[in-house]
């Protein structure tokens, strides 16, 4: 614990401007600060520099502090966020205690907002100056806690970047649960025909990746799961999860209960007994399936699942499974508690509801249909065998119209003002499966701009564009349809020819856009992590820090941090294993050590501070005699309820003391006169 | 600023004359002032001719409300307020309602026709129809066709708009004369004469 009643001495601190090149210098004007800072007291030494976060920024501090016997360092220069650890470093290798360092924030809060008003500039800098000098004169020595690292991780979400994510974390020798909430893993990638821009077909590149996660002893896989609630903090996350009940028990779990033989063996005997038809969701309810089912033969694990929404426990499946005993109608929910030193969340997207954008006609006319819906119509493994017809009759379509954009880089409200990124390289993909299945068959691309910036992506467009297709540059205004014959009407303008079109076709595929899924909000709430504008959920850094998050200890995979493809997404699936695994390989994290202490003699033992915390990190205990509060630091997270709660003012806020805040109002309020 | 080619046969020059689009064209504040009279954010057009394509005009005539928009962009004011089509749209509102970017491209057009018509630009039609809407309340009033038609259908001939109650039209004349356009209308279609 820090010591709180410090012996009084005197405070010597050193204050260093940085112009930030002419960042800050540009309206900042930064001897004036310099010079008024050598004014404040207790100011010993006064500094500026073009970049103090360089190599000799940082060693102007250092040398400063020895040669001057500093017992405290303001820094006035960006936000705390980008350079205050660079800043406690330099501090700590001047030799004092990296935590005796305080920030002035003239550039995010100061320079870069008041660029065109250079003396108000100033005079708020000295403000901000004068205001980190009388916390600095005030800080004390903090120890930062060494919390141990739980070694074991979570993934949450079994698409490809989940499962990418699980397979490198089970290789780097980390015991990992991969929680899925449907009944398979695979994602959306296990609905797709094939993939761009190599054409591979994707279940066959997906269906070895499944089972290897699968077979990895390292990974336990849950699917049909789902997180109930998250506790603790980086290394030691208790995470609650609940099994939803699948009526079907695994071979393992039969054997656990000493059915021999049995368990689930995905032969689907009850599936040609039960009554019940309902819309396949795999199959965009483009197929049926029973209330025992799965979703695609190649389901990893291989297990049949009820669902209780439709099941009439008729009990004809429990007949037709016999000695295998692997189906149990009366199954409930469960709820299991995992504890986890690191997590990584990759739950993936929905489709934009497209029926919204009403002028293009989704479902009202027939033969309008989305992409992914085009993805399992010419899948051979799909409702119709991989032949693409028309719903409103079975026909072959002649002529197809792909539009493109369709509800993306749309910022009217009814849309998403992001580009979904994926759209123009499938809808190309498309393209060359009608042309390739179907001679004869001519595909129109609607288009503004063909984003087909990966690796081998522009000559995939050029490869696509000599098999035949024909691109028009425009958005499509509206569709309409002739009742009788069922075909559409694409009404666009040819911009390049500045002339409107109306195109008969025989079939429109939407390229969607593409969301957050409607879960989005709840995960990112268990896990306390941050979203974006448009629900994305938010990295750590868009540039240095992609794969991590504002909470230390959850990292992001794929397409949950915003629309990416699947070699993007395995990438970044692949960066979020590795920084998952270093705490775990750490075994141990540092804690900042803002926690709350109890000043035991001031402390009467009233416990009305307890129920206060968010964090549950309070309880009372005997110590010599008496009852007072104790904090379980680890569990703490410095928010400061306690601290402005006890009537008796005995909690002390590490780093964020009250003699120190008040210090702080005094020399804003005051001026510096004391 | 294009160059003359200096061809003695106008007919010649005409023909020949240089079409490039020159910096010197744009005057920025077209686009300021366009915006301000229109509210609307003409600069965030991208051109994807969502406009044109919903635009019930476009397929009957040579106006395209997307190259207006890219005029408005580029300040090019000579081009878009000399331009005749400038008065074809039928502010249907289509294109404002279909817009990805928000935009209200029919408010473009007013705010361009209302600095066209700061300059006497505006057609003999548009003219004719200030004077009859001065007279009688009505851009299109009713006549005998109409009249025997709302008859027909069980309706008064008149209708309930100035037709029936002309003693509102001094009020009407008021608002047109405080804008003196009226006077403006008289005197262009007089010049034109
Ligand atoms: C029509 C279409 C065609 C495409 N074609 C191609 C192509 O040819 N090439 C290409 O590279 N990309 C293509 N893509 C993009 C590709 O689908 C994505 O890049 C890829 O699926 C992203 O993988 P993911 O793991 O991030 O997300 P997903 O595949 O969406 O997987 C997320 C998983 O998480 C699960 N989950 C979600 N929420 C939770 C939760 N709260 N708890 C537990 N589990 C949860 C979901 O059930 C799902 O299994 C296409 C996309 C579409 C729409
Ligand atoms: S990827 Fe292409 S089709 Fe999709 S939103 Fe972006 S530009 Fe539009
Ligand atoms: S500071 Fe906040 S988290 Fe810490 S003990 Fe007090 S109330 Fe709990
Ligand atoms: S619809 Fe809007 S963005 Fe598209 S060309 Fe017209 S004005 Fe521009
Ligand atoms: S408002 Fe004018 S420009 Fe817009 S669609 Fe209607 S007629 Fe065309």
């Amino acid at each position: 614990m820090a010591e709180v009643n410090k012996k009084e001495e005197q405070p010597r601190i050193g204050v260093f401007v940085c112009h930030c090149g002419t960042n800050i210098a540009g309206s900042v004007n930064i001897q004036d600060v310099m010079d008024y800072a050598k004014t404040l007291p207790n100011v010993a030494v006064s500094d500026e520099y073009q970049y103090m976060c360089s190599t000799p920024g940082q060693g102007k501090i250092a040398d400063a502090i020895k040669e001057h016997n500093l017992t405290g360092i303001v820094v006035a220069a960006c936000s705390p966020r980008l350079h205050e650890p660079t800043f406690r470093n330099a501090t700590k290798a001047g030799g004092l205690n990296p935590f005796r360092f305080e920030m002035a924030n003239i550039r995010e809060q100061n320079s870069w907002v008041h660029m065109h008003q250079p003396e108000e500039a100033t005079e708020k800098a000295k403000d901000a100056v004068r205001i980190a000098v009388a916390k600095a004169s005030k800080l004390e020595d903090l120890y930062p806690k060494s919390v141990p690292v739980e070694k074991t991780a979570m993934v949450v979400g079994g698409g490809v970047g989940g499962m990418q994510a699980a397979l490198d974390l089970a290789d780097a020798g980390i015991k990992t649960y991969l929680v899925e909430k449907t009944p398979t893993i695979g994602g959306r990638m296990s609905q797709l025909d094939k993939t761009f821009p190599t054409l591979d077909c994707s279940q066959c590149i997906l269906t070895p990746k499944m089972v290897d996660v699968f077979r990895n002893e390292n990974i336990e896989l849950l699917t049909y799961t789902e997180v109930e609630e998250v506790a603790g903090y980086i290394g030691n996350f208790d995470v609650t999860l609940r099994k939803k009940a699948r009526g079907v028990i695994t071979p393992d779990e039969a054997e656990a209960k000493g059915i021999v033989g049995g368990g689930c063996t995905g032969c689907g005997d009850c599936v040609a007994v039960c009554p019940v038809i309902k819309p396949n969701p795999f199959e965009l309810g483009m197929a049926p399936r029973k209330a025992i089912y799965v979703y695609h033969p190649q389901v990893v694990p291989l297990i049949y699942t009820v669902d209780f929404d439709s099941c009439v426990k008729c009990g004809l499946c429990v007949e037709a499974c016999g000695d295998k005993k692997a189906i149990d109608l009366e199954m409930e929910d469960e709820l299991m508690t995992v504890k986890v030193g690191t997590v990584v969340l990759a739950t993936g997207y929905e489709i934009f509801p497209i029926e919204k954008k009403f002028e293009w006609g989704y479902k009202n006319f027939d033969n309008v249909i989305t992409s992914l819906e085009f993805e399992r119509l010419i899948c051979a493994s799909g409702p119709t065998g991989g032949k693409l017809i028309r719903p409103s009759d079975g026909d072959k379509p002649k002529k197809v119209a792909f539009v493109l954009c369709a509800g993306s880089r749309d910022t009217t409200g009814i849309g998403k003002p992001y580009c979904s990124r994926f759209c123009c390289m499938y809808s190309l993909k498309h393209a060359h499966q009608i042309i390739e299945k179907m001679p004869g068959a001519i595909p129109y691309i609607f288009y503004m701009d063909i984003r087909s910036f990966g690796k081998m992506y522009e000559e995939f467009y050029y490869r696509i564009q000599d098999e035949g297709a024909k691109f028009i540059r425009g958005r499509v205004a509206n569709i309409t349809e002739d009742p009788e014959t069922k075909n559409l009407y694409v009404h666009a303008e040819d911009t390049l020819l500045g002339r409107p079109v109306d195109l008969e076709v025989d079939m429109v595929v939407l390229a969607a856009a593409i969301q957050p899924t409607a879960e989005t909000e709840k995960t990112r709430r268990l896990f306390g992590v941050s979203c974006s504008q448009d629900g994305w959920l938010l990295e750590a850094h868009p540039k240095l820090n992609p794969c991590g998050t504002t909470t230390a200890g959850v990292y992001l995979a794929g397409v949950c941090q915003g629309p990416k493809d699947i070699p993007d997404t395995v990438a970044q699936a692949e960066g979020a294993a590795s920084a998952a695994s270093i705490p775990i390989h750490k075994g141990e994290v540092e804690l900042e050590p803002y926690f709350a202490q109890c000043i035991e003699e001031k402390c009467a033992g009233c416990g009305l501070c307890v129920p206060q915390c968010p964090y549950s990190a309070l309880a009372l205990v005997e110590k010599d005699g008496r009852t007072v509060m104790q904090v379980t630091e680890a569990k703490c997270k410095g928010c400061g309820t306690c601290g402005g709660f006890c009537p008796g003012g005995a909690i002390w806020m590490q780093h964020f003391a009250t003699p120190q805040i008040v210090a702080q109002i005094d020399a804003f309020l005051l001026g510096g006169e004391q | 600023m294009a160059r003359s080619k200096n061809y003695q046969d106008p007919k010649l020059e005409e023909k020949l004359k240089d079409r490039k689009y020159y910096a010197t064209d744009s005057n920025p504040d077209f686009l300021k002032e366009v915006e301000k009279i229109g509210q609307t954010i003409a600069h965030m057009c991208y051109q994807c001719g969502t406009c044109t394509g919903s635009c019930p005009s476009a397929p009957r005539s040579s106006y395209r409300i997307r190259l207006f928009m890219r005029k408005a962009v580029l300040g090019l004011e000579e081009e878009a307020l000399t331009d005749p089509d400038l008065w074809l749209c039928t502010t249907c509102y289509s294109c404002t309602d279909r817009c990805p970017r928000d935009i209200a491209p029919t408010d473009v057009i007013m705010a361009m026709r209302n600095l066209a018509a700061k300059r006497d630009i505006v057609p003999r039609n548009f003219l004719q129809t200030v004077q009859l809407i001065y007279k009688s309340g009505h851009g299109v009033p009713n006549n005998d066709v109409n009249r025997a038609a709302r008859v027909k259908l069980g309706l008064e001939a008149e209708p309930e708009t100035t037709h029936k109650y002309p003693e509102y039209i001094p009020g009407i004349q008021k608002i047109i004369d405080h804008y003196e356009l009226k006077a403006k209308a008289d005197r262009l279609v007089a010049q034109g004469e």
